[in-house]
């Protein structure tokens, strides 16, 4: 079978620089021409093209928003393609419906793995292939555990198959998500795709899943793996696809392309000149906040100084420790935890009003009305003696709403009934509201449309301008090149670089929290 | 009563085949302005309107029904006081769950409680020979220590308010019956003044009513006017939430179960009142009949919220229906099933309203 070669939309436009399809041997296992996917009005996926040929890892990057995750979900069946032709093993499928499962060589591992950690592995096997049933209906305990026992030999685990999966290292559950999700496959004929295996997983067993994903590849199979972290690919992949705004920008064999070249792709050629202008202002050398050895779950040692007006940025990937820092020097971290925080004007670290990560887990009350939610920070300063002022609460409300241009049918309306970007505008305006000194944010843009994080970007840089200090991490460069000075990178649990000026650019924070030594 | 609660206008149109998830759903410049004028003639409407009170009318309905089928003996004034005297103990109950219910916190130790405190204040009084106020006051700190009790397992020690408080209920039983010996405290004495805190009368209407009616203002308030009550819904919403927003959640998980323990030992002096004595076993009907009110009152006024008022509607719903049953002399059986049918379908209609109300609500 002719191998086809990739080529996207805007390939053309930077000639020389891509060394295409190199011809090697091994047949199409899938094959995706001309994906596209709308949400409303926002076309999230322009075309994608994409081939895995059976016997190879296919590294699949793209930065943030960039159509990775729809691509995989359409592919599962999760959303439905607005158009799309695809060959699994040169036949024909359909991706245009939405379902459960698309096609029997098309096997998932999604990053959550999708298991119960309260069950045992014989319990979770079965929760995707269904029990072995004995004549009378009753659960054949004997062929299940055999069955489990199969399914785990495949890549030499050897575990307690009757322990709660939650008692198990976390190579351990992924290598059980992939039996899984291997079962009853008749391997070597489709592709296996993992959505970042690696995200949860501590270093030291990264190796491990390394050796199961190629002992998928050696058994003819195409492995789709989708990945944030360059390092691996150059360690596991043959070849790579990357993602930027909905299309297959360009396709490399892995030895044929240098990191570097990677995060450029990633990046695009406006990421490294548009910079924001506003934020270089003036900062004051006072030290507001200082933190000194901060633990956590993955921190392992992180120190800060924050200055007066300034906006400092903390980088890393998922699992680096940089997404504790802002619950951190706010003083809401749970779990294991240690350092110090001081605010130099003695007030206490829980002071710091925060935007959480996660709005809908962490943020925003969803039975509440956009009142109470905004309002729920600074109750005191709304209340005549005990009780609340409902005029003053209408007004202070009212102002934010004018203020942030917050789309709402109303104070009272709740705000379960507003889109995403006007809901963090709600949280948003809930920490301001205390007209702090200090502010942390934890991926104040996640799941926000372009206006709306244009006004977040527009908003906070003037605030910093009148003296606010802010915190913020973020996953997406684009939020730190816009509104950030200095940039601290967390590797590991630790800040490994400082980055400031010209530095702070899409380019040099992606390679820098990849850790990619500068050229 | 404060608007702000109220979400959307329940009464208003309703905006069906809204696109979900455009980012920018409505006009933000109208609709947003904040206290229209145009507001104040469609409060009265919105208040009335059925997926607001919707007990009321159905009790008016009962009424009607009971009317027609019992017409001698139901449109008295004495049925009127059976209804507010009989349940006044219950809506006592009732009224102490919604402030932890508020948190998403349950207290099932209200029956146990119930009893304890009622045991509490009448041996006081039998066999210590207290004044009545001590006595009072000894089984109000009882309740007290009960919720405190129950406070340090649940909140402290971080064990599933469901499952602790009925635990320390059973605990609760365990102790009634070791004290008392299993047999109720009785005296002559508990019939020569303490009963008046539960028989007194006043036009009808017995001293418990008063309580009620006390109680259920101050609930009102606390819930709906301070703070404090602001907090303690956000708690029960999304507690996560609520305490990276600065909301103590654990302190108010803290103090709703003290504030439960104390309006459950109330409950249960008051029942011992009415009783003349101090039952081992008097308290545990009550458990069920409580919470019952109170999720039932949730779907009233509040839109889902455990509130004071409609906590109140929904016993004297439930009260009404069975006095009325009573009277018409029913098979007891039908009590039972009346107050269940009534629950299922208040739940029902809030579930579907919400769904409603979820999906197409934006714009008047």
């Amino acid at each position: 079978m002719p191998v086809t070669p990739t080529t996207s939309p805007d390939a053309d436009t930077r000639p020389g620089e891509r060394p295409r399809e190199r011809a090697t041997d091994g047949a199409l296992a899938l094959s995706v021409r001309g994906l596209t996917k709308t949400f409303g009005a926002a076309q999230v996926l322009r075309g994608v093209d994409l081939d895995v040929r059976a016997g190879e890892v296919h590294a699949f990057i793209g930065a943030n928003g960039s159509g990775k995750s729809t691509t995989i979900k359409v592919l599962a069946g999760y959303h439905p393609a607005d158009e799309a032709r695809c060959e699994v093993n040169g036949e024909e499928v359909g991706l245009t419906t939405r379902v459960a499962k698309r096609h029997d060589s098309l096997r998932f591992v999604h990053q959550d793995l999708g298991q119960v950690p309260e069950l045992s592995a014989v319990d979770n096997i079965a929760l995707s292939h269904g029990y072995v049933r004995s004549r009378f209906g009753a659960i054949d305990w004997k062929a299940q555990r055999e069955l489990t026992r199969r399914a785990l030999a495949r890549f030499g685990t050897r575990i307690d198959i009757e322990l709660p999966l939650a008692s198990h290292s976390a190579v351990v559950r992924t290598e059980l998500a992939i039996s899984a999700a291997m079962h009853g496959w008749d391997a070597g004929q489709g592709v296996l795709v993992l959505d970042e295996p690696t995200a949860m997983l501590p270093p030291t067993q990264v190796e491990r899943l390394f050796d199961v994903v190629r002992s998928i590849r050696a058994s003819g199979a195409g492995v789709l793996y989708v990945s944030h972290r360059l390092d691996e690919i150059f360690a596991l992949a043959d070849r790579v696809s990357v993602i930027r705004a909905g299309v297959v920008v360009a396709t490399y064999d892995v030895g044929d392309v240098t990191a570097e070249q990677l995060a450029d792709e990633m990046v695009g050629e406006q990421g490294s000149s548009v910079r924001q202008n506003a934020k270089s202002g003036s900062v004051a050398d006072e030290v507001v906040l200082r933190a000194e050895g901060l633990t956590g779950r993955t921190m392992r040692g992180i120190d800060l100084e924050l200055r007066r007006g300034e906006v400092l940025g903390i980088a890393g990937l998922v699992g680096s420790g940089s997404e504790e820092v802002p619950y951190a020097v706010t003083g809401r971290l749970t779990g294991p935890r240690g350092g110090r925080v001081t605010v130099t004007d003695g007030s206490r670290p829980t002071d710091i009003p925060l935007v959480p990560g996660n709005r809908i887990a962490e943020g925003v009350f969803l039975e509440a009305s956009v009142a109470e939610n905004l309002s729920i920070s600074s109750l005191g300063s709304i209340s005549r003696g005990p009780r609340l002022s409902v005029r003053r609460e209408r007004t202070v409300v009212a102002d934010w709403i004018r203020r942030l241009g917050i789309a709402a049918p109303g104070a009272d309306a709740p705000i379960s009934t507003l889109s995403g970007g006007n809901q963090q505008k709600v949280v948003l305006a809930r920490c301001l509201n205390r007209s702090p000194q200090i502010l942390a944010m934890s991926e104040p843009t996640a799941g926000v449309d372009i206006a709306t994080r244009a006004r977040i970007y527009d908003l906070v840089t003037r605030e910093a301008a009148d003296g606010l200090s802010v915190v913020v991490t973020s996953s997406d460069p684009q939020d730190l090149v816009a509104l950030c000075a200095r940039v601290l990178v967390v590797r590991d649990g630790r800040v490994v670089e400082e980055l400031a000026g010209d530095d702070v650019a899409e380019h040099t924070i992606i390679r820098a929290i990849e850790g990619i030594s500068a050229a | 009563m404060s608007d702000l609660q109220t979400g959307p206008a329940p009464g208003g149109p309703v905006v069906t085949g809204q696109a979900p998830g455009g980012p920018e759903k409505t006009d933000p410049v109208g609709p947003s302005s904040p206290a229209d004028d145009a507001e104040a003639p469609r409060r009265w409407t919105r208040h009335l309107a059925f997926s607001n009170i919707g007990a009321v009318y159905v009790l008016g309905a009962l009424v009607v029904i009971f009317s027609i089928w019992v017409p001698q003996t139901f449109l008295t004034s004495a049925t009127l006081y059976q209804v507010f005297n009989s349940n006044a103990v219950t809506a006592l109950a009732a009224l102490s769950v919604i402030i932890p219910l508020s948190a998403r916190v349950f207290d099932l130790s209200i029956g146990g409680t119930i009893t304890l405190t009622g045991v509490v204040v009448t041996q006081a009084i039998v066999k210590y020979e207290l004044g009545i106020a001590t006595a009072i006051l000894l089984a109000l700190l009882v309740g007290v220590l009960i919720g405190v009790l129950n406070a340090v397992i649940v909140v402290v020690l971080k064990i599933d308010s469901f499952i602790a408080t009925m635990a320390s209920g059973a605990l609760l039983a365990a102790f009634t019956t070791m004290v008392t010996g299993d047999l109720d405290v009785t005296g002559v004495v508990l019939s020569q003044g303490f009963n008046e805190v539960g028989q007194f009368m006043v036009g009808g209407i017995t001293l418990p009513v008063v309580y009620v009616a006390v109680v259920t203002v101050v609930l009102w308030f606390v819930l709906q006017q301070t703070a404090f009550g602001r907090r303690m819904y956000a708690t029960g919403f999304n507690k996560e939430a609520a305490r990276l927003s600065g909301v103590p959640t654990e302190r108010l998980r803290f103090a709703s179960l003290v504030i439960s323990g104390g309006l459950a030992g109330l409950a249960g002096i008051v029942l011992a009142g009415t009783l003349a004595a101090g039952s081992v076993t008097a308290g545990t009907p009550y458990l069920l009949g409580a919470f019952a009110a109170a999720f039932l009152g949730a779907t009233q006024l509040q839109h889902g919220r455990f509130n004071a008022f409609g906590t109140i509607i929904a016993v004297l719903l439930l009260g009404t229906g069975v006095v009325g049953l009573g009277l018409a002399q029913a098979p007891t059986w039908s009590q039972d099933l009346f107050t269940g049918v009534v629950l299922i379908v208040a739940l029902i209609a809030t579930r579907y309203q919400r769904a409603g109300t979820a999906n197409a609500t934006v714009g008047h």
